[in-house]
C-alpha cells in the first residue's frame, strides 16, 4: 500500500507524476530548490519541502536532503521522475531504508543493471543479440586494442555505468585508441565517479527503437509497443514516436518477445525500456536499459490507452498487472516534440524569464506536459527540457498534422526555444516518408535554414 | 594591469582549466561553464599571465561573475 508520495524532481515531470497520484487518490509532496522555490507547479502538491540551493548537487542530487524531506513529510513512496537520482541504487536503498517504497526496480537490482556489460551479458545468456564488442569491462589500451581487432573499424568505447549519451566516443582507427580511452575515462571520473569501459562496433546510420515494458512483483511482464527516437542531437531525442515505421507486425513480437526475456533475466520490477539498435540492414541489437520513467513515454500512453505512471505507483503499491501481452493493442500514431530551451540554430543554451506564453490548443488529439507559466524562470543549471507537446491520430500523418498545428501555435516569449526545430523536422520530405536515423538532422542542417519561415505564429491579440 | 574574465554565461563552472602562472593568449580557454548540461567554453579576451583564480567547479555563475584575473603586460 502506497498512502503518500513524494516526487524527487522538477519541473513537468512532476506536474505529471502529480496528476497520476491524483488520478489514484495518493496524497503528493513536492521538493524545491531554491531556484524553483517560486514556481506554481510546487504548490500543486499538498505539502512542499525545501531541499538546499539552486546548484543540483545540493538540492536535486542531494541523497541526504531528500531523505530529510521523505522522514519529515512522513512518505511512503518516493517517485524519482527522469534524470538527477532517477537510476541511482544509492538513492533507491536510502529511501527504502528510510522506510519508503522506492517507485522503480529494487536498489539491488537498479546497482546491476547500472553495469552495461552486465546487461549485455544478461542479453547474450537469454539469447538476445547485442552489438558486436566486448561484454566485460577492458582494463588497458592493450584489451581494447585486442577486442578492436576482432571488430570493424569504427567503434565505440563506452562507460561501463554511464548515461545520457555522456562518456560514448568514436574510434576510428587503431592510433585513436590511447587518446580516446584517457578521454572517455576522465568523463567517468568525472560525472559517473567510476571510468570502467566496455567497446562496441560502431553502427552505422542505425535507428534508435526501444520497447516499453512494465514488471510486476509476481515475475509478469507486459511490453506496451515500441518508440522510435532516431531524431537526435548528440545523443539527445528531439522527437519520438509510436509505432515506429519500420517496425513491422513481425518484427514486433520478435521486440516483445527480446524485451520480455530480458526484464524476466534481470529480475526486473516496474517500468522500464529496453533500448535496441536497427542497423541499415534490418538487424536489432539490445544497447541498454533504462530503469525510470522516460521522457518520451506519453507516446506509449496515447497507443496503448496505459497510464505509465499509475502503472508505476500500482506496481509499486504491490498490484499486480491486469491484462497480459495478448491485450495489448497499438492503436494509431503518437508523436511527441522535445521543446528546449536553446536558440534554434546553434542549440546554444537560452535560460531566462518567461515573459510571455501561448500552449497550443489541446484535446483528444494534443497533449502539452509542461511547467511553463508567466514570470516564471528557466534555470540555467538544470537540463534544457522546457515542454513535450505530444499528438495523436488514426494515422502517422494526422499525427504529423496535429503537431505541426499545435507547434506552430506554441509561443514563448523571454526565452528562445528549438520549437523551429521541430517544425523544419516536421515539414521535411525526409522525416515524412519515414526516413530516420540518428544522424537525421545533421543531414538536415548541412543546408542553410531560414529560421523565420519556422516561428510560432505569434496571435494577433497577444501581439 | 590587471584585466578580469567573467562569465559570458550564467550556469555552474565544469571545470578551470588554467593554473596561476600560466600564460594564456587571447581567445584561449580558461574555463568551462556547464549551462542546462551544456558546456560553454570560457576564453580571454587579452594576453596575460594568471594572477588569480576565483572560482571553483560546481560554482553558481551569473553573467559578469569575475572568474579569473589575469596581469597583463
Amino acid at each position: 500500500m502506497i498512502n503518500k508520495v513524494l516526487v524527487a524532481n522538477r519541473g513537468e515531470i512532476v506536474r505529471r507524476v502529480l496528476r497520476a497520484c491524483g488520478d489514484l487518490g495518493l496524497r503528493t509532496v513536492a521538493v524545491y530548490s531554491d531556484a524553483d522555490a517560486g514556481a506554481s507547479y510546487i504548490r500543486q502538491a499538498e505539502e512542499a519541502y525545501r531541499i538546499g540551493e539552486a546548484n543540483p548537487i545540493k538540492s536535486y542530487l542531494n541523497i541526504e536532503a531528500l531523505v530529510g524531506a521523505i522522514k519529515e513529510s512522513g512518505a511512503d513512496a518516493v517517485h524519482p521522475g527522469y534524470g538527477f537520482l532517477s537510476e541511482n541504487a544509492d538513492f533507491a536503498e536510502a529511501v527504502e531504508k528510510a522506510g519508503a517504497i522506492w517507485v522503480g526496480p529494487p536498489s539491488p537490482i537498479l546497482r546491476a543493471i547500472e553495469s552495461k556489460c552486465y546487461c549485455r551479458q544478461i542479453a547474450t545468456k537469454v539469447g538476445v543479440p547485442v552489438v558486436p564488442g566486448s561484454t566485460d569491462v577492458l582494463a588497458t589500451a592493450d584489451d581494447i586494442s585486442e577486442v578492436a581487432d576482432r571488430l570493424n573499424y569504427p567503434i565505440l568505447i563506452k562507460l561501463d555505468r554511464g548515461g545520457g549519451g555522456k562518456g560514448i566516443e568514436m574510434v576510428e582507427g587503431p592510433g585513436q585508441i590511447d587518446e580516446v580511452f584517457e578521454r572517455v575515462k576522465r568523463i567517468g571520473a568525472m560525472a559517473f565517479g567510476n571510468h570502467d569501459v566496455y567497446v562496441e562496433e560502431a553502427i552505422v546510420k542505425p535507428r534508435h527503437i526501444e520497447v516499453q515494458f512494465t514488471a510486476d512483483h509476481g515475475g509478469n511482464v507486459v511490453c506496451l509497443g515500441e518508440r522510435e527516437c532516431s531524431i537526435q542531437r548528440r545523443h539527445q531525442k528531439i522527437i519520438e514516436e509510436s509505432p515506429s515505421p519500420v517496425v513491422s507486425p513481425v518484427q514486433r513480437e520478435q521486440l516483445t518477445e527480446y524485451a520480455t526475456k530480458l526484464a524476466q533475466g534481470m529480475g526486473y520490477v516496474g517500468a522500464g525500456t529496453m533500448e535496441f539498435l536497427r542497423s541499415g540492414s534490418g538487424n536489432f541489437y539490445f544497447m541498454e536499459v533504462n530503469a525510470r520513467l522516460q521522457v518520451e513515454h506519453p507516446v506509449s500512453e496515447y497507443v496503448t490507452g496505459h497510464d505509465i505512471v499509475q502503472w508505476q505507483l500500482r506496481i509499486a503499491a504491490g498490484e499486480r498487472l491486469n491484462f497480459t501481452q495478448k491485450d495489448v493493442e497499438l492503436t494509431g500514431h503518437s508523436i511527441e516534440a522535445r521543446c528546449y530551451a536553446e536558440e534554434p540554430g546553434t542549440f546554444r543554451p537560452s535560460p531566462g524569464t518567461i515573459r510571455g506564453l501561448h500552449l497550443p490548443t489541446m484535446g483528444r488529439h494534443v497533449r502539452v506536459d509542461h511547467a511553463l507559466e508567466v514570470g516564471g524562470t528557466v534555470p540555467a543549471y538544470y537540463d534544457p527540457l522546457i515542454a513535450k507537446v505530444i499528438s495523436w491520430d488514426v494515422d502517422r500523418v494526422g499525427a504529423i498534422e496535429h503537431l505541426r498545428r499545435a507547434l506552430s501555435e506554441f509561443w514563448v516569449e523571454g526565452i528562445a526555444t528549438t520549437i523551429p526545430v521541430n517544425l523544419l523536422i516536421l515539414d521535411s520530405e525526409a522525416y515524412q516518408s519515414g526516413r530516420l536515423h540518428t544522424g537525421f538532422l545533421d543531414e538536415l542542417f548541412a543546408q542553410e535554414v531560414a529560421w523565420d519561415t519556422y516561428a510560432p505564429k505569434r496571435f494577433a491579440a497577444e501581439s | 594591469m590587471d584585466a578580469t574574465i567573467t562569465a559570458h554565461m550564467p550556469g555552474l563552472v565544469a571545470r578551470v582549466v588554467v593554473e596561476p602562472g600560466q600564460q594564456v593568449t587571447k581567445g584561449e580557454e580558461v574555463a568551462v561553464i556547464n549551462c542546462m548540461k551544456a558546456e560553454m567554453s570560457v576564453e580571454s579576451h587579452v594576453d596575460g599571465v594568471v594572477k588569480e583564480i576565483l572560482v571553483k567547479e560546481w560554482d553558481e555563475m551569473e553573467i559578469g561573475v569575475p572568474m579569473v584575473i589575469l596581469e597583463t603586460a
